[in-house]
This record gives C-alpha cells, sequence and structure tokens, in this order.
C-alpha cells in the first residue's frame, strides 16, 4: 500500500544543515500495521510527514521516493497530491489540543473532508458527521458537532479527529503519536477504538510511537529508527522480546516493567550525536555495549531470518543481553524513626472565575470551585520512596507543591522533620526549606538560562549559609559527582546542556541543602526512555548513599512501580487507595486503581491466542 | 456575552472618570490665569478676584472638579472664556467634521492594509511579498506630517491637482467638499496602511503555520478553504487589537493633518485651544477623544469576542 | 519524550537562549551601519559641519542645493546640511532620553505587576488604561500646553506616555518567566521577593526589554518631532527636524529642500533603528524566522 524507498530528508535551519532521514525503506502492505519507533531526534515525525508529502518549506528531499499503491508521490502535480491526501491517506496528530481550528465548530471541520473529497452536500456531510461521531466512540454526537473544539477534553477531540480522518473512507491512516499527550485510561480507549476499526474496516496503519508498549499493542511490524536511520525492522513480538540490534537491546532493557522489579535498569550512556555532521560509521558505536573494531566503518542492513539489523557483529551477538549495571551498593536498613514527613487531613481548593453573570438585573462574579487536594493524609519514612500517581487534574503536582508551601494549604496538618507548617508563616519555614527541596519536571525551565551550572548549585549553598569562599567551589564540584557529572561542569550554562544532564543538575542543586524529603514532580516525564534510565538509576542511587526520602510523582504507572516502596494513587484530589509497590500492582483494591494498571500499554503483554 | 459587555461598559466609565481627573489635574496646574485670560492682561486687581470669585476659582480643587464633572454628566461643557459661547455645539461640530475624515481613512486603511498583509503573507518569501515588506518598512519610518508635506510639495505646488488646505463643506458642492479632503485622508491613510499591513501580514503568516492550518492541510482540502476558512479567521484576531490602537493613534494623526491642511476639525481646536489658553476647550476636547477612543475599544472587543468562540461563550479571555 | 509535531516549534518564552548562537540577520547588519553612520555623524557634528548652524545671512537665503551648500539653505540663509547635523544630536538624545524614561518607571511597573500579581497587577495595568486611554501625541499636546514649551519637556512627556507599552510587555515577560521552575526553585529556597526579581527574573526580561526600547527611541522619535513640528517643543532657532520641517512649510513652493532634507534624514533614522531592533528580535525569538527541527 504504501512504501517508502530509500528516502533522505534534511533540513536547512540557520545553525547548519540537518539530515533527518537517511536513506530509510520501509512498507506497509494493505490491512497490516507498522509502527515506526524511536525516540526524539531520531526522524520518525518526519517520515510521517513525508509519507504525507507535507514536508515543511526548509526540508530537502535529496535521495529516494515515496510511493502510494505504487504512484510516486514526489512526481505528482501538488493538485493531484492534494486529492490524494485525506481522501486515501488520512493523518492523525499528536497533539489534539492544537489541531482543531479553535474558531470553527467540530461538526464543520469534520464535515470538510467529506465534502470536498466524497463531493457531499452540507445537509448530508452533516447526517453522515453524526454517525462518524458516534461510529468513534463519542456520546451524544449531535450536540457534540455544535460544539466548539476548547469546549472537549483531550480524549474527545482525539476522537473528532479519527473521525475527521475516517471521513473520506481513506485506505491508509497515518498516526502521529496519537496518545502521547492523552492520559493512559485515555489513550488505552484510543488504542481499543482504533483496534476495533481496524478490525471493522480493515484500514492499513503507519503508527509513529516512541511508546514500545502501545506499539507492541497494535502493530505487526516495527520499525526501529536512530539517528535519521533504520537500525531494526522485523514483526513486532521479534523485535521486542528478542532484539537484535544493540539499541533495541538497550532500549527495551531500559524501560521499567510494571510488574518485573529490578534493582537497576539498564541504560544507554550518552546521547543522540549531532545530526549537522553525523558519523561515518555505525551512528550508535558511541553509546554502543557491543562497540567493537569494525564499527567506524559504515554499516548495512544484516538479515537475520525475517528480520533485518544494521550491526555487523549479528548475528553473532543476536542472543545476547544488553549489560545491567548491578554494582550499587545496597539499601540501608529501614529506619525505625518517626516519619520525616506526615500530611494529616489536608485540603485545598481552588475557585476559578466564570466572569460576570447576570443574576437579575445585578452582576455577580460566577465562580466554580474545584477541589486540588480533598482531605490528603500521607506519611513518608527517611529513605523511603513514596509514589504519588494520577492522571492530569488529579492533584499530585499541587499535593507535592503545597508540602512545600510553595502552595499554602486551606486547613490540615503538614509535619516536616516534626515541625507542624502546614499554617505557619513563611518566615518561619527556613528549617523546613532546607530539609525539604523539589526536582521538576521540565529540564528547560528548571534552570536559570542566565545563570553557570556553578552559580545555580552554589546558590543554595550562599543562601543557607553552608559554605563560603572556596568551600563553595569544592562543595559544588562534589555536589556535581554526586549526580555524575564532571567538574568543569560548573563553568557551562543550561543551553550547553542535553536534558538529561540539566535534570542532573536540577537534582544536585536540591541536593546542596542536604535534605532529608525531595519532592520528585514528573522528573523523568521529559526524558527519553534511555535518559529516562539513567536518571532513575541516579536517584535510587542517591536515595541508598544519603537516605533521603522521595515524593516521587509521576503518571507513569511503571516508573513508579520500579522506584517506589510505597504508591499513592491519588483521583479528583483524593488519594483513593496507598499500599505498597507489589499491593498496589499485584493486587489492587480500588476500582480506580484497577482501571488505571489495566489500562498501562505494556511491552511483554502476552500474545492472544 | 451580555455580561462581557457590561464589565467592558462599565470600565470603560471607570477609565473616562480616570481620565477626567488627569485631564483636569494636569490644566490646573497651568500657570494662565483664566480670570486675566477673560478680563485681559492689565485688569485691574479687584476685577479679577470678583471674577475668580465668581468662577470659583478659589474653590478647593477637588471641588472645581466636580462642578466642572458634574456639568458634562448633565451635559453641560461650560462656555469657552475666550470665544464666549457654549463649547458643545461649537465641538459637536468639530468632531463630526473630524470623524468624516477619521473614518474614510480608517476604512480605507482596514479593506488596504489587510488586503495587503494578506496577499503579501501568501505570497511569503516571493517578489510580491519582498516589494510590500519593503514598501511598509519604509512607509512606518515616515511620519504623518511629513506624508503631508510631501503630498502638498507633490500634487498642490508641484502638480498642482489639489487645493493645499483648507475646508468647504458640503453645501459648496460634492466636488469642491471632496477635493478639500482628499489630501489629509490620503495623508492619513499613507500615515497608518504600513502598520497594519505589516501586523496583519506577520499574524497571518504565523497562522498559516499552525498545526491547525497543517491539519487543514493534511485533510487535503483545496488551498483556498484552507487561506480564508481556517487561517483567515484566526489571523484577523490579533490585527483587531491593534487595529483599535491605530485607531487612536488616528486621531492623534488628525491633529497634525488637521493643523497643516487647516482642517476645521477637532484637532485644529485642541491646537488653537493650546494657542489661546482655552482651557474649557481643551478639556472637553481630550475628553471627546478620550470617549471616542474608548467606545473605539469597545467595538474592536465586541468584534473580537463574536469572531472568538472562546469569549463568546463566556470562559475566560486568558 | 514528546516529539514536536511537524513544524510547531515547542513554546519556549522569547528570552531563553537556545543552542549555538545564530548568524546576525542581514537586516540587522543594515540597521548597525545606518543607525551607526547617524550617531557618528550626530556626535562628530560640531567639527564636521561645513557652515555655522545658527548664522544668519540675508545674501544667501533659499540657495538650491551647489558645491557650497549640499543641501542649499533655509530662510535666513542658514546652511540646511550643518543644521541637519547639529539636529540629529537633538533627535538622538530626545529618543534616547525619552525611552530611559519609560525604562526607568515601566519596568519597575510591569515587574511587580506580572511578579506579584493579584490586585497590585489589576491596580497598576487600570492606570496603564488610563494613561493610554488618550492617544500619546494629545497627552503630549496636553501636558506641553500647561507649560512653556521645551526640549527636555517634550523627552519627559513621551518617556511618560510610552510607559503603558513598556510597562506591558515587562509584565508579560515576567509574568511568562514567574511561571517557569527555577521560579519555583528559588521559592523553595524561600528568596527574597528582590532577589527573586531582580537576580532570577530581571536578567532574563532584559533581552526582549531592551529589543522592545530600541524599537520605542523611534516612535519617541516620531512624537518628539510631531510635537515640535506643532510648536510645542524645540524652539527657534533650534534646528530639531521637526522644527526644521515646520519652519519650511511656508515656502515647500520655492524651496522643497528645506523641508525634504530633516524629512528624509528623520525617515532614514527611523529606518535603521527599527531595522536594528527587529534583527536582534528575530535573533531573541527564532520562532520569528525558519522553524526547522530535525526530528
Amino acid at each position: 500500500m504504501l512504501r517508502i524507498e530509500d528516502f533522505s530528508v534534511s533540513y536547512h535551519t540557520a545553525s547548519g544543515r540537518i539530515q533527518a532521514l537517511d536513506r530509510v525503506s520501509l512498507e506497509v502492505p494493505r490491512g497490516s500495521t507498522l509502527a515506526l519507533v524511536g525516540e526524539s531526534g531520531s526522524g520518525k515525525s518526519t517520515a510521517a510527514v513525508a509519507a504525507m508529502g507535507l514536508l515543511p518549506p526548509e526540508a530537502r528531499v535529496t535521495s529516494g521516493r515515496v510511493l502510494f499503491k505504487g504512484q510516486d508521490l514526489g512526481a505528482m502535480t501538488p493538485d493531484a497530491r492534494r486529492r490524494l491526501r485525506g481522501a486515501q491517506l488520512g493523518m492523525v496528530f499528536q497533539d489534539p489540543f492544537s489541531v482543531l481550528n479553535p474558531s470553527l465548530r467540530i461538526g464543520v471541520q469534520v464535515a470538510e473532508g467529506l465534502i470536498h473529497h466524497l463531493g457531499l452536500s452540507e445537509d448530508a456531510a452533516a447526517t453522515r458527521v453524526v454517525e462518524l461521531l458516534d461510529e468513534v466512540g463519542i456520546r451524544n454526537p449531535a450536540a457534540i458537532a455544535q460544539a466548539y473544539p476548547h469546549e472537549l477534553s483531550g480524549g474527545m477531540r482525539q476522537r473528532v479527529l479519527i473521525a475527521g480522518a475516517l471521513g473520506p473512507e481513506p485506505e491508509l491512516l497515518i498516526l502521529d503519536e496519537p496518545t502521547t499527550a492523552l492520559d493512559v485510561t485515555i489513550e488505552a480507549q484510543i488504542l481499543t477504538l482504533l483496534e476495533d476499526l481496524r478490525a471493522r474496516r480493515g484500514l492499513t496503519m503507519l503508527f509513529i510511537s516512541h511508546n514500545l508498549g502501545v506499539v507492541r499493542r497494535i502493530a505487526d511490524r516495527v520499525v526501529v529508527l536512530y539517528a535519521g536511520q533504520t537500525v531494526e525492522t522485523g514483526p513486532t513480538t521479534d523485535v521486542l522480546w528478542r532484539s537484535n540490534h544493540p539499541y533495541s537491546k538497550g532500549l527495551l532493557a531500559a524501560i521499567p516493567r510494571i510488574d518485573a522489579k529490578r534493582h537497576r535498569l539498564a541504560s544507554i550512556p550518552g546521547g543522540m550525536p549531532d545530526m549537522r555532521d553525523p558519523p561515518h560509521g555505525c551512528r550508535f558505536a558511541a553509546r554502543c555495549a557491543f562497540a567493537a573494531p569494525g564499527c567506524e566503518r559504515p554499516q548495512d542492513l544484516v538479515r537475520v531470518g525475517d528480520r533485518q539489523a544494521r550491526c555487523h557483529r549479528l548475528p553473532g551477538i543476536a542472543a545476547d543481553p544488553w549489560p545491567t549495571d548491578d554494582t550499587a551498593c545496597q539499601r540501608p536498613p529501614a529506619s525505625a524513626d518517626g516519619p520525616v514527613l506526615e500530611v494529616t487531613d489536608l485540603r485545598k481548593t481552588f475557585t476559578l472565575s466564570q466572569g460576570l453573570r447576570l443574576r437579575g438585573w445585578r452582576p455577580v462574579r460566577a465562580t466554580t470551585t474545584i477541589k486540588a487536594i480533598d482531605t490528603v493524609s500521607l506519611r513518608l519514612h527517611a529513605g523511603e520512596v513514596l509514589g504519588l500517581v494520577g492522571e492530569s487534574g488529579s492533584g499530585k503536582t499541587t499535593l507535592g507543591r503545597t508540602i512545600l508551601r510553595l502552595l499554602d494549604p486551606e486547613a490540615g496538618s503538614i509535619r516536616i522533620d516534626g515541625q507542624e507548617i502546614a499554617l505557619a508563616p513563611q518566615r518561619t519555614l527556613e528549617g523546613m526549606r532546607r530539609t525539604a527541596q523539589i526536582v521538576f519536571q521540565n529540564p528547560d525551565s528548571s534552570l536559570n538560562p542566565r545563570k553557570s551550572i556553578g552559580a545555580s548549585i552554589a546558590r543554595p549553598l550562599v543562601r543557607f549559609g553552608l559554605a563560603r569562599g572556596r568551600a563553595v567551589e569544592g562543595r559544588v564540584a562534589e555536589l556535581l559527582d554526586l549526580v555524575r557529572l564532571p567538574a568543569h561542569y560548573a563553568a557551562r550554562f543550561p543551553h550547553q546542556l542535553s536534558g538529561g544532564e540539566k535534570q542532573r543538575v536540577g537534582i544536585a542543586r536540591a541536593l546542596a541543602t542536604d535534605p532529608r524529603i525531595i519532592v520528585c514532580d514528573e522528573p523523568v516525564s521529559a526524558l527519553d526512555v534511555s535518559v529516562q534510565a539513567a536518571i532513575l538509576n541516579l536517584l535510587a542511587d542517591l536515595r541508598d548513599r544519603l537516605g533521603v526520602a522521595y515524593v516521587f510523582i509521576s503518571h507513569d504507572m511503571s516508573v513508579v512501580a520500579h522506584l517506589a516502596d510505597r504508591i499513592a494513587v491519588m483521583h479528583h484530589g483524593k488519594l483513593v487507595e496507598v499500599g505498597t509497590a507489589a499491593q498496589i500492582m499485584g493486587d489492587p483494591q480500588d476500582p480506580y486503581t484497577q482501571r488505571l494498571i489495566a489500562a498501562v500499554p505494556r511491552v511483554d503483554a502476552p500474545v492472544p491466542a | 456575552m451580555t455580561a462581557y459587555i457590561l464589565r467592558r461598559l462599565s470600565l470603560i466609565v471607570l477609565v473616562l472618570v480616570a481620565v477626567s481627573m488627569l485631564v483636569f489635574g494636569i490644566t490646573t496646574i497651568l500657570p494662565a490665569n483664566v480670570a486675566y485670560l477673560i478680563l485681559g492682561q492689565f485688569a485691574p486687581a479687584d476685577q479679577v478676584a470678583a471674577l475668580e470669585a465668581r468662577l470659583g476659582l478659589n474653590d478647593p480643587v477637588w471641588m472645581q472638579y466636580l462642578r466642572w464633572a458634574g456639568g458634562i454628566v448633565r451635559g453641560d461643557l461650560g462656555i469657552s472664556p475666550l470665544m464666549n459661547r457654549p463649547i458643545a455645539p461649537m465641538l459637536l461640530e468639530a468632531v463630526l467634521r473630524s470623524l468624516t475624515l477619521a473614518l474614510s481613512a480608517f476604512a480605507l486603511i482596514v479593506v488596504l492594509g489587510i488586503g495587503m498583509g494578506v496577499w503579501a503573507a501568501l505570497r511569503h518569501g516571493r517578489t510580491a511579498d519582498h516589494v510590500i515588506s519593503v514598501g511598509t518598512y519604509v512607509g512606518v519610518a515616515i511620519p504623518e506630517f511629513v506624508w503631508a508635506i510631501l503630498m502638498i510639495i507633490i500634487f498642490a505646488a508641484w502638480l498642482g491637482w489639489l487645493p493645499a488646505s483648507g475646508y468647504e463643506p458640503m453645501s459648496a458642492g460634492f466636488g469642491t467638499w471632496f477635493w478639500h479632503i482628499v489630501a489629509p485622508v490620503i495623508t492619513l491613510v499613507a500615515g497608518h496602511l504600513a502598520h497594519v499591513s505589516r501586523l496583519t501580514r506577520s499574524s497571518m503568516i504565523e497562522t498559516l503555520q499552525s498545526p491547525y492550518v497543517n491539519a487543514a492541510r493534511a485533510k487535503g482540502l483545496p488551498e483556498r478553504v484552507v487561506v480564508f476558512r481556517h487561517a483567515l479567521r484566526n489571523a484577523l484576531l490579533p490585527t483587531i487589537t491593534v487595529l483599535a490602537m491605530d485607531f487612536g493613534r488616528l486621531m492623534g494623526g488628525i491633529v497634525v493633518v488637521e493643523a497643516i491642511f487647516a482642517y476645521p476639525g477637532l484637532g485644529r481646536l485642541i491646537i488653537f485651544s493650546i494657542q489661546s489658553r482655552d482651557i474649557p476647550t481643551l478639556q472637553a476636547a481630550i475628553l471627546v477623544v478620550a470617549a471616542t477612543y474608548a467606545v473605539a475599544n469597545l467595538l474592536a472587543d465586541l468584534l473580537y469576542a463574536r469572531l472568538n468562540p472562546r469569549i463568546r461563550l463566556g470562559q475566560r479571555a486568558e | 519524550m514528546k516529539e514536536p509535531a511537524m513544524s510547531a516549534a515547542p513554546a519556549a518564552p522569547a528570552s531563553l537562549p537556545k543552542g549555538p548562537r545564530r548568524p546576525m540577520p542581514v537586516q540587522m547588519k543594515i540597521g548597525l551601519v545606518i543607525t551607526a553612520t547617524i550617531v557618528v555623524l550626530g556626535l562628530l557634528a560640531p567639527w564636521i559641519a561645513p557652515h555655522p548652524w545658527d548664522t544668519i545671512s540675508i545674501d544667501t537665503r533659499f540657495q538650491p542645493p551647489s558645491a557650497t551648500y549640499w543641501l542649499g539653505t533655509d530662510e535666513f540663509g542658514r546652511d540646511v546640511l550643518s543644521r541637519l547635523l547639529m539636529g540629529t544630536r537633538l533627535s538622538l538624545a530626545l529618543g534616547v532620553s525619552a525611552t530611559v524614561v519609560s525604562l526607568a518607571i515601566g519596568v519597575p511597573i510591569g515587574l511587580a505587576a506580572g511578579y506579584f500579581g493579584g490586585k497590585t497587577d489589576e491596580a497598576l495595568m487600570r492606570l496603564c488604561d488610563v494613561l493610554m486611554a488618550v492617544p500619546p501625541i494629545m497627552m503630549g499636546l496636553l501636558v506641553l500646553a500647561v507649560t512653556p514649551p521645551a526640549l527636555w519637556k517634550v523627552a519627559l512627556v513621551v518617556g511618560f506616555v510610552y510607559i503603558p507599552p513598556i510597562a506591558r510587555l515587562a509584565r508579560s515577560v515576567t509574568l511568562s518567566l514567574s511561571r517557569e521552575d527555577f521560579i519555583q526553585a528559588a521559592r523553595a529556597r524561600y528568596e527574597s521577593h528582590a532577589y527573586i526579581l531582580f537576580r532570577e527574573i530581571l536578567p532574563n526580561a532584559w533581552p526582549p526589554l531592551i529589543v522592545e526600547a530600541s524599537l520605542r527611541v523611534t516612535y519617541a522619535i516620531l512624537l518628539g518631532s510631531a510635537l515640535s513640528f506643532l510648536g510645542l517643543g524645540a524652539q527657534p532657532p533650534s534646528s530639531d527636524w521637526g522644527l526644521m520641517i515646520s519652519e519650511a512649510r511656508s515656502f515647500l513652493d520655492r524651496a522643497p529642500w528645506v523641508a525634504l532634507a530633516p524629512a528624509a534624514a528623520l525617515c532614514l533614522l527611523v529606518i535603521g533603528v527599527n531595522l536594528l531592533g527587529d534583527g536582534a528580535r528575530e535573533l531573541l525569538d527564532p520562532r520569528l524566522k525558519s522553524r526547522a527541527k530535525g526530528s
């Protein structure tokens, strides 16, 4: 159905030419689903856009072609290509929040494809729109057709986009990370919908994702991209369970598993090569655990059975696993002291203004209140990791920030190291600010771009009078060493660091005051899997060496399952269930927890009979 | 929506009250003495004192303000001490003439500015875009008074096509009236066109690169549907806000243009009242300008809300 | 782990520098050359002016441009070029000092409004609304009407009427920076408001503010010259460009060069500074230009 042959694309930017795709070939047979997987910078989105013939103007195709049902898309007139788009090639984008036109009604946007490709009249299209919305599982489709995008949730919008793409009955659907922006339970619903549609309509799909669990669920075959090149292709379960290429092996070993708690994750050192000047030989060699002489030469795809991988050491290393680092020091025994953090009946309400409304003749301020934290109690012991999981809007971030008094609670008690701080005035919290620190989600935002790394880490030392003069420098070097960054990084600025490195600096800054508690607010959510593993290992090591306790906030069940000793599940501001990691993951009691865990897409999910 | 309008209206009233205080405050610091102004520079001191008492000039400032503001609320703008006649009718006449000028210029600015901006955005990176971009770049750098000088040099002094200045009422014949208003209108249009078209262009270019326009292209819609249905409406939202601000600048431009072309509107009245220290007229005129500007902003906000469902349906604008 | 969808770049605040240094845009180079030339000429004016700028000579009235008088002479026989050069200093001084006034008052207002939010924000922004409710030129006229005209007053007044736009920009930059996690981190250390405002926020807010300020210089020059043109700014025999154009009005038919020379100089200066400012803005905010991203 769709064939991409020997395709290369480069982008021309102010800072140089970036090669996004390098001689990539793939094929999607009719009725099958091919997944294109890779981390950021792998070129998978470029491939999706290229397949639609929608490359941005600064992109140049330097070799190869895209064939749809044997026709070369590049050789077509723009108008012929346009008529193909939507009609036979449907596309669903990653971010449902920005791809719907904010000023047009849902019905109008879904109807457009019907009117322009199928030649339906407005009335006929409107009827069909309601049927389509119904088909993608939207309740009350007639009312939704009249709504505007901002009135819909993310999951609803993604359904609408799928309905719009399906309207003109395309034969091929290209989905670019269609569930990445969605909560895990919504993701599961959308995946079910897609499986359903594929069975019913015999859809062919090109599915782009970084999430191997999702890929495991939806795809027949997989193409793994690294730095613009195909590194491995084959049937999904073969590639995911018995990877041949070292990169695939590493990637899979780096994924935390929800039901297999391990001491440490495998991680892939380093980062993606500079794509302005990619290495001549194997692009993964610098990070590879199997690197050997011969890697400096350009690599070809090697056939192993019905699969291919770009590594000259195959099939020799086909059965070898990616090495796991299990040399970390042992955890100290749990302390018998009282909890370092004890939260009792904490409450916080947000009041949202909805503007003025008329009550009779009198304008009154209309408000809605949201119980962001609804009577929450929890405790945390020294050296313990408490996982706080929940979907967006569950209140987990608010809870984390309220514990640190970055937000003020309404009622309840927070005791940190025995000191009651919930309602104490800010100026009395000096001690607490040293004891309890925070690590943020977004590495780009957590460091002041105009301060050197050294200055950022030194500030807490100076602020709390922990070091003076030359001692500051020494302590900064120590802290950098603690997070495994070389001491000369102190002179660098945030924009010179990768995401993972910035996150390490954020951790070093939090550690500067020797805190007993760190609130980690989605510390790995913005990172690629291979980098995420390294940060998770670092956090685990620090806990073991320093005895620091974490409140580990995340939406990712498997990450929490890996790191946390105990898990608290949050839903609509309430803790619906608290228990040990094994209890929550293995035998969840609350129906919401059960749904949440069932929804997690797992790489090692068994093949259905 | 009703609540939204009410909220905007109440804000306007508040702002106008504050502006009236500001205007009154600034003008009462004036060293020129109204009594001397009326009686002549060499009037005897006792006569001046008597008049000051009659006019209430010895009262505390806040009392004078309340008296003045009270008058305005009742529609009584006071009497021009210089021309010794009521300000209101004089001002009304001037405002109407200025509005003729402003609205015809504004209409042209909107149509031409948006048209040029959209056209340049659609030809982004091509010759037409470059020509318009360079043209507007020069355009924003030329103030009205330079445009006016150029108009006079080229069309009045050199070609002799247009009268250099003055005003003829409609009663003198449409043609005569028209020829006297052409030069000021063109000057105003020239002075503001570039700004509007530049902003429309950049807003349109940004919208054309937005994810939802990209998605519309991915649906295989014809380019004209992509441009006019998906992009234009959203691209115009920031332009509307800018147009409202430009209306304020246009009224500022009117002062200059009317002064140069001797057009007897609000702007000339303001300059005249400054030169002759006719403070009550100046106060009233500035207040009228502020009110007109506020109404223009309100209309822009309403139009914005009309085109933007997020506001129309009562959500917060942010 | 999320990849940017197609060409939509991730929304980073304009102030956060990313990646390697970008080359200076061509327009910025042109702007730099124009502006620098004018500034140098203005600074050197007393030494390079070919004739005295204020000596009246009846014999040389209304000389058209010639080898002696490159740009001709005016009604008092004064050399237009020399007056123009001296006027350069006035325009530059006015533009810069007015902008310094707007920055000095507008930036603290914007910082406070954006950082403290709530009632402070509401009050300060309503104050700006009031200042903006009257078109700048009218506000200038109003203030200048009540005091004897002088150029320094024009600079002050122009500086005042352009406080709101600076304050609003400072507010929005502060607001977006306040949401950054490094500000939360500072709050988690319980830093003082002064430290957060001046050590964390302000260094990041400067670049966009300076760019805006450079563009504001042109607004100030244009407004100031308009006020002088209307007779409320510089007074004769000053060689302020606005005043020069105004004085030339009565003999446009006989000696258009007297008006055209300062008009051209004014436009050139404004174009130069605008090119410089726009170029700098593009340098700061890569989203404006190519959005290519390898993904």
